[in-house]
């Protein structure tokens, strides 16, 4: 059987138009691109887990820290309140230690009085600046100074110092002017007010 | 150029492109991790502050456990009269309550300067004339039975009847700010 040469190559005679194959080192080329795609998923893959990883702890450090930012605003709230309340019980303290009762004093003064002598006129103030000093103005009938001695050993026995004393003597009348400081501890509790 | 040139440089060309996109995945990586340490120093920065805030009120705390104390146990006191009416009120039953010659009593609101807590007074202006015993339990009384009230003032003098005393004094009950 017979077949048409239109349909068989020529194989002997070299074809015309072909190019001349590229240098023999450039056949490293295809390999450097498969070499390339290995590595580029191999690294792609190692840097996206790194990624990841790096990732969940950002969150998880960003968390954290929001968590420990609002302990940290709860504590300075905390903080804030009891500075507030230090601040009222320095007031308030304040007020109870300048309210220590008087009547003790007037008492003991009353008490302190001899035979011979009895109080014409006793006033006790407090300072409206510092109310803890008590200014003491007294008026006794006697004609004895001694009274008056008795007196301020029974005002030293309620812890009060006085200061800045004046006394005036004449025609059966001592009058007597201090200023009362007490000494002592703090009032501590309503219960104990003479503590 | 022939087109196995044409082959070879888009051959390199995809060959830079994985280059270029496998640098970008690691500088996303870089940054990332870059982000986690920053976010990590904030933590712990967070953490020492934390801890700093948590040790100064620790050492408030005990610094002012004795004013804390006070203040719980004097606070009630204070908050027992609250208002102008309810102190008035208070003065005029213990008076009443004294069974004491009372000449004259008025009642009077006044500022309290340099306390924050204390806004204001109920000064009451009581003159009693009676028997000496009488007079000094019942201000003993008043001053232990409401502790918060401060006598400012006391005077004390002969009466207009035999052993009888008169009694000025001036007594304040505090208002605590609202």
């Amino acid at each position: 059987m017979q077949i048409s040469g239109r349909f068989i190559d020529d194989f002997k005679t070299d074809r015309k138009g072909i190019t001349p194959p590229l240098p023999a080192v450039l056949r490293l080329v295809p390999i450097g691109f498969y070499c390339a795609i290995a590595v580029a998923i191999l690294l792609s893959a190692v840097f996206l887990l790194q990624y990841r990883i790096a990732t969940q702890k950002r969150d998880g450090h960003r968390a954290q820290a929001g968590t420990l930012a609002t302990q940290t605003a709860n504590t300075l709230s905390e903080r804030t309140a009891l500075e507030v309340q230090i601040k009222k019980a320095i007031n308030l303290q304040t007020w109870v230690s300048g309210s220590r009762p008087l009547q003790p004093l007037v008492v003991e003064i009353s008490r302190s009085m001899g035979p011979k002598a009895n109080i014409l006129d006793l006033s006790l103030v407090r300072d409206e600046k510092a109310p803890a000093q008590v200014a003491l103005s007294l008026k006794i009938g006697t004609d004895s100074v001694r009274q008056l001695d008795t007196t301020l050993e029974k005002i030293a026995s309620q812890q009060y110092r006085a200061f800045s004393p004046t006394q005036t003597l004449g025609q059966g009348e001592l009058d007597y002017r201090a200023t009362l400081v007490r000494q002592g501890t703090k009032q501590t509790s309503p219960a104990d007010p003479v503590q | 150029m022939n087109n196995k040139h044409i082959a070879l440089v888009i051959v390199g060309l995809a060959i830079a492109i994985l280059i270029q996109t496998t640098l970008w995945v690691q500088g996303l990586s870089t940054k990332m991790r870059s982000q986690a340490e920053s976010a990590e120093a904030a933590e712990n920065q967070a953490n020492a502050e934390l801890i700093r805030e948590k040790a100064q009120v620790s050492e408030l705390k005990r610094q002012s456990s004795d004013l804390i104390d006070f203040l719980q146990v004097w606070l009630p006191y204070f908050e027992s009269f609250d208002t102008q009416q309810a102190a008035e009120i208070n003065f005029t039953m213990k008076v009443k309550e004294s069974n004491l010659l009372n000449l004259s009593q008025r009642f009077d609101m006044a500022p309290v300067v340099g306390n924050e807590s204390i806004g204001s007074v109920m000064r009451a202006f009581l003159t009693f004339e009676d028997d000496y015993a009488r007079l000094l339990n019942w201000l003993g009384t008043v001053e232990k039975n409401m502790p918060t009230v401060r006598v400012t003032s006391v005077r004390l003098n002969k009466g207009s009847r035999p052993n009888e005393l008169r009694m000025e004094a001036i007594l304040e009950q505090p208002l605590l700010k609202k």
